[in-house]
């Protein structure tokens, strides 16, 4: 067995512009908890100096919290255009305002139901603390057009060159052996059935599996469940994703995770391994 | 309960210039959602249509986003609804359904000249309703009208007797799950007729009462075991994209053992609503 081999060679590496965000709320700003509980949701937009991938995704008191610096082109066409082609691992720099220079890495993306659709990025602590909402981020977006060779079945979304090579799937007979935290049944994916899979997350409800532990950044396995072109239900397939916010109080929502991999379950061997999260992989903590 | 007119016109169907996928990775353009649909009404097989997000009858909707959001919040299953202007103008329809509009049922003669652009009336009161002897139990989008033609009764053992055409498994539950109960519908996704057909849901009807097992629909849409939401299948078609299909506008939810499930073929709006042919 070694390492599965993509057509990284074949892959275009474009520029694409986000500006970092700031957090939007309604003319009301509670929202309903799954108890009934009204509350006012924090950790959405702009940037966030508490929580970085690797953290755990419980515990805040937050909805979504997202990590680190959150961008979003103010063009609704080119937003689109930055969340299909971003992908998580792509380089980031910073192009304007007191970071300007500093590079960072996308870890992921956040679709909220017709509302935003951001791009997360990890920079590093000086460079978090400089940065405001406005700045300019350039994405530095390579992955879309990724296939695995040998393995045409498997489609690959938000997944870049460099996070493929430090996650290193093994290839095996039939598919891939891929490391996750952890395998889920399909009634986990809350929010975020029917959207396009390569700019959109899905929620991770709690509830139907155990997601105690469960950490930003962490590889996540979902079965029965496709996302070769939107995301849904579908026996005999499987998805790879990756956590990509904290988790929420809101009833049929949870951890956002972006989705990865997805192909035929019968080309998947999974090996549970603590160790499969974006910030060990790449190492960002 | 207070009943308040919501203004309301007959949506057109828009389109965004492009295919989607359907889940055999097929391109598709197909119709279904906004407009007159005159020849797909409630009471008509969910499935057999090549259609996506097929709304049986008028969609109603308002093009100001404010009275939008009152449209969709405020309207309820049962409401009556009038037509202000054009040729049908004065007949009366019944809310069936909420998806990305307000779903309506008029009588053949009015669906044959009922257009786009028509103005509606939506005489609205539900919302608010609540079982004073079960105050565990959620009722959203549920018009006294719709829970009296249900004949919702109380069993010896003090549970409410709810007749259904079919039982929906958790894992089915798909798009409109994390949205307000009162907003839209939750698709069940049936987008592939061999996992219709696997189910057991041929035979169910666009307005039959359907069940949604380990379903909390009271503050939300989410998962939660032992809980149980029921709803009307609002839109249909065999044609969706995955992680939609059938949508199931929620009426009622609460503890599973709040609720004495019953099987009857006919649990269908047609006949609580008594609509008109």
């Amino acid at each position: 067995m070694s390492t599965a081999t993509i057509n990284e060679s074949e892959l275009l590496r474009t520029a694409l512009v986000g500006d970092v965000t700031s957090p939007v709320l309604g003319g009301s700003p509670y929202d309903v908890s799954a108890d009934g509980v009204p509350f006012v949701p924090v950790g959405a937009g702009g940037i966030c100096y508490t929580v970085e991938v690797g953290m755990p995704a419980a515990g805040w008191a937050a909805d979504q919290v997202e990590p680190g610096v959150s961008i979003a082109n103010p063009s609704d066409p080119a937003n689109e255009a930055l969340l299909v082609y971003a992908c998580v691992g792509n380089r980031v720099t910073v192009r304007s305002g007191a970071a300007a220079g500093a590079t960072g890495v996308v870890t992921g993306k956040h679709e909220a139901f017709h509302a935003y659709k951001h791009v997360l990025v990890h920079l590093d602590k000086d460079a978090l603390d400089a940065i405001v909402p406005g700045d300019r981020l350039v994405v530095s977006a390579c992955g879309r057009g990724m296939q695995v060779d040998g393995l045409p079945e498997l489609s690959c979304h938000s997944l870049s060159p460099d996070l493929w090579n430090a996650w290193a799937p093994q290839r095996r007979d039939a598919g891939l052996r891929v490391r996750v935290t952890r395998a889920l049944p399909p009634e986990v994916v809350g929010m975020g059935s029917g959207r396009v899979s390569g700019s959109t997350s899905v929620a991770l409800q709690p509830g139907p599996a155990d997601l105690e532990h469960l950490r930003i950044g962490d590889l996540v396995a979902i079965h029965d469940w496709d996302a070769s072109y939107y995301t849904g239900y579908h026996e005999g397939r499987m998805t790879v994703g990756l956590v990509s916010t904290g988790d929420s109080p809101v009833l049929g929502n949870g951890a956002a995770t972006t989705i990865l991999l997805s192909g035929p379950t019968s080309s998947f061997e999974f090996v549970e391994d603590g160790a499969a999260n974006l910030a060990d992989l790449l190492g960002l903590a | 309960m207070v009943e308040i007119g919501l203004e309301a016109e007959i949506a057109h169907p828009s389109h965004s210039g492009s295919y989607t996928v359907d889940s055999y990775g097929r391109p598709i353009i197909l119709p279904g959602m906004a407009g007159v649909v005159a020849n797909a009404r409630v009471g008509d097989l969910v499935f057999p249509w090549a259609a996506d997000h097929l709304e049986p009858g008028v969609s109603a909707g308002n093009p100001n986003r404010e009275r939008y959001h009152a449209l969709q919040f405020l309207s309820c299953v049962g409401n009556v609804v009038r037509v202000l202007d054009g040729p049908a103008a004065g007949a009366l329809g019944r809310v069936t359904g909420k998806h990305a509009f307000v779903l309506v049922d008029f009588p053949r003669a009015a669906l044959d000249v009922l257009a786009p652009g028509d103005r509606l009336l939506v005489r609205a009161v539900g919302q608010g309703l609540r079982l004073l002897d079960f105050e565990d139990v959620a009722a959203r989008s549920c018009s006294p009208t719709l829970l009296e033609g249900m004949g919702v009764a109380v069993t010896g053992d003090g549970r409410l007797r709810i007749e259904v055409t079919a039982e929906v498994p958790a894992f089915m539950m798909g798009a409109g799950l994390g949205m307000s109960s009162e907003w839209a519908n939750c698709d069940v996704m049936f987008t592939r007729r061999e996992v219709v057909e696997r189910l057991g849901f041929e035979h169910v009807r666009l307005g039959d009462v359907v069940a949604m097992h380990d379903q909390d629909h009271r503050y939300g849409r989410g998962y939660r075991a032992g809980m149980c939401a029921f709803g009307v299948v609002a839109h249909g078609g065999y044609g969706g994209i995955p992680g939609h299909g059938m949508g199931v506008a929620t009426i009622l939810s609460g503890p599973a053992e709040r609720f004495e499930i019953v099987r009857a073929p006919d649990a269908n709006l047609r006949r609580y609503l008594e609509l008109a042919d």
